[in-house]
């Protein structure tokens, strides 16, 4: 699944991600990377969503999520 | 010992960490702070002196990477690479470490010296996570870790003695490893380096960016390295960078499962899917609501104070026996010019405190998420509304703050639409022309010119996407800082500047405005002239009136206004002033003047002119400073006019539709 199809609150794992390539090493420079673990802090229906990323928030538009491929980790909280 | 005791030190780090409120605490400078992403977008430079040592401080716009995909690392990443730079103070947010050591790492593969500020120690207290400041600094290749508060202004001593020892010192060997592969590869890569430019002081950072193929490294030194690089090894360093990242993570942060908690309520009802926008709404509502309630509730001693001067300078000219158009040059020219605009002063004042405490609460990230769905429609980013909401302060830092857009192509979208959103010179011809035309009822068409200004921004940037045929934009990418309680010495620095710059713009552009119009009100052709309708001011207007008319403007005063305007916006009010010799625009008594003045040139001038006019100061071109900004941040001599052109002609069209719709209906 890609993670625009994310529920709020819940956590992900990314897998794989696929985009232009400036804009992807802009996003592993803030520690979204292959393997990194993510929570759905909130989301908009269509578009843009909020993201917790190795405690920090990053809001990121619906091309940027649609193009990041996760798998939905065990929610410990 | 080195002969020269001059150190040039940078302060670098990721974006709002706090670099420029650090900067401020030790230079004394007092630059602009705020809680969002993207405030500096310049470097700036202060002195100081410290134990017999002068040091040279650059405070640098933030970023997260050391690469050139953005303006601002494109700065940083120049300023830090020059040679002149002997140290780098790597400001880091002691609260999201993790992220902030990115940078770090990349900044220690430079080989020069770095001192690590811990920034932000109070709130990891808060928050009740712990920080092992003894394996912190032993995990970075033994560099000084120093806790400061620059908010507080604790450990700046620390800090800056770090400096001054660590720059003696020297740099420490590599702190990380990349693995065999990679390393291999870069050690080869570092030999070669050597070989052919060896006078090279940053062999190992320059090999690893040319194993990520950075293309400007590639080009300022050329080598044929094909053989050792067969592709981008980007991925694998960045992920390594991580990787031991989160060892360091792991081996000195303690309790980081426990979240701020608050910032999440807030951001509930904030960005709220649904509320987002009403809510983003209501909250410049009040401002705007408190810049003219308060406002005018404090403008009272203002006005007793401006006509005490104005008439004790009539007094002591006239007792100085002073000529009577040295006389009218001080007080109908300069005091009515002048004062008038100083009048609106706490108009002002409540304005950017609003903005202020707005701007360091962590709230304008957020408006850009919210704002994305609707930006994102007419082909921008939920980034570009930030510059636009700046705009309503000012539009010259409004258009430096487009910087922080993607693309060249749409920041210049943004210039086109940045004007449109009324800035601060603009409230005093709405606050005027509302209360002289609109008494019943002041606030609703200052207010209505504000939200008429967010929809034609709005409009122009759809049809602008429209022509090009583009897409719907959708690639947000912007941090979200925790809110904070606005620190008061923040927003005093900031009200402060403003006003400042609101006193400054009084005593040069609006100073000399006011000069230059009251002498083409009162010289003629023939010399001084009793009535301004002889001036040379009349003969420029009357030949503009044609045009003004359709739009309700046909008058040459308006004319001579609007010209003398582009100066600064606030010079329609003061050319209204001086025109018909008001000491106080923002009086009953001034305004009452002014009305019976209007009407007694065009007895049908009513509430629809001088909607029309102020719809027209709206949109027509922006004040002299703006112009040269967008000239500066564009490099384009034919954009800036061509948008000049725009300006004024949507502007005519604007306010012409209003007035012939409006005069069929009324």
């Amino acid at each position: 699944m890609t993670l625009y199809e994310g529920k709020k609150g819940c956590a992900y794992k990314v897998r794989d991600m696929l985009m232009e390539e400036g804009l992807m090493r802009r996003l592993q420079a803030l520690g979204l990377n292959e393997g990194t673990d993510v929570r759905l802090l909130n989301r908009k229906k269509k578009g843009a969503l909020i993201l917790s990323v190795r405690g920090t928030r990053l809001a990121v538009g619906r091309h940027i999520s649609e193009h990041i491929e996760v798998e939905p980790e065990e929610d410990e909280r | 010992m080195k002969q020269d005791r001059h150190i040039h030190v940078a302060f670098v780090g990721n974006p709002n960490c706090g670099k420029t409120t650090l900067f401020n605490a030790v230079t004394g400078a007092k630059l602009k702070v705020a809680n969002w992403p993207g405030v500096t977008v310049e470097k700036f430079e202060g002195n100081i002196e410290y134990e017999g040592y002068q040091i040279k401080l650059v405070d640098t716009p933030g970023i997260y990477s050391l690469s050139c995909y953005t303006i601002e690392e494109q700065v940083t990443r120049k300023c830090v690479l020059d040679d002149d730079i002997e140290a780098i103070v790597n400001v880091v947010d002691a609260s999201s470490l993790e992220r902030n050591l990115y940078l770090t790492l990349q900044l220690l593969e430079l080989g020069k010296p770095v001192i690590l500020a811990l920034n932000m120690m109070d709130i990891v207290k808060e928050r009740g996570m712990e920080i092992d400041l003894h394996r912190l600094p032993e995990m970075l290749g033994g560099i000084p870790v120093v806790p400061v508060s620059a908010a507080k202004r604790t450990g700046l001593d620390i800090l800056l003695h770090a400096v001054v020892h660590h720059y003696e010192e020297g740099p420490k060997e590599n702190v990380m490893d990349y693995g065999p592969e990679l390393e291999d590869k870069i050690s080869r890569l570092e030999v070669m380096m050597q070989a052919r430019y060896p006078s090279h002081a940053m062999t190992r950072w320059h090999a690893i960016k040319l194993m990520e193929n950075d293309e400007q490294v590639a080009g300022e030194h050329p080598m044929e390295i094909t053989n050792v690089v067969d592709r981008s090894y980007e991925k694998e360093i960045i992920q390594k960078k991580y990787q031991y990242i989160e060892e360091v993570v792991a081996e000195t942060l303690f309790h980081k499962e426990r979240m701020a908690a608050g910032t999440d309520r807030v951001d509930r009802l904030l960005t709220h899917p649904v509320w987002g926008v009403p809510m983003f709404l209501c909250i410049m509502a009040l401002v705007f609501f408190l810049t003219f309630a308060v406002g005018d509730f404090l403008k009272g001693g203002f006005e007793v104070a401006l006509g005490w001067i104005s008439d004790g300078a009539r007094a002591l000219l006239t007792a100085a026996s002073a000529s009577d158009w040295a006389i009218s040059l001080a007080v109908d020219g300069v005091i009515a010019g002048v004062g008038g605009i100083l009048t609106f002063l706490p108009n002002i004042f409540i304005l950017f405190l609003a903005l202020g405490i707005l701007e360091d609460s962590g709230y304008m990230s957020r408006v850009a998420y919210v704002m994305d769905g609707i930006m994102g429609k007419v082909g921008l980013s939920g980034r570009a509304f930030l510059p636009m909401i700046l705009g309503f302060g000012c539009t010259v830092p409004a258009i430096m703050a487009t910087r922080a857009l993607e693309t060249e192509h749409d920041r210049r979208k943004v210039m086109v639409i940045t004007p449109f959103m009324s800035c601060s010179a603009r409230l005093p011809v709405y606050v005027l022309f509302s209360e002289m035309f609109f008494p019943e009822n002041p606030m609703l068409p200052a207010f209505s010119m504000y939200v008429i200004g967010l929809v034609l921004a709005i409009l122009v940037a759809l049809a602008m996407n429209r022509l090009e045929k583009g897409r719907i934009n959708d690639s947000l990418l912007i941090e979200l800082p925790e809110y904070k309680r606005p620190n008061p010495r923040t927003i005093r620095v900031y009200v402060w500047n403003k006003l400042k710059d609101y006193l400054t713009k009084a005593g040069t552009t609006i100073f000399v405005a006011s000069i230059l119009i009251w002498f083409v009100l009162n010289f003629g052709p023939q010399g001084m002239v009793a009535q301004t309708a002889d001036s040379f001011g009349a003969m420029i207007g009357k030949v503009l009136v044609p045009v003004l008319a359709p739009a309700g403007m046909g008058m040459w005063q308006i004319a001579v206004a609007l010209i003398s305007g582009i100066s600064a916006k606030e010079v329609v009010v003061s050319s209204f002033s001086v025109l018909f010799g008001v000491s106080n625009a923002n009086s009953a008594a001034g305004m009452q003047t002014i009305l019976d003045n209007i009407r007694a040139v065009d007895p049908s001038f009513g509430a629809l002119n001088a909607f029309c006019l102020m719809l027209f100061v709206l949109l027509y071109i922006p004040c002299a400073a703006t112009i040269g900004t967008i000239k500066k941040e564009s490099g384009s001599l034919r954009f800036t006019l061509g948008l000049m052109g725009f300006w004024l002609l949507f502007a005519w069209a604007c306010s012409t539709v209003v007035f012939q719709i409006g005069s069929l209906l009324f």
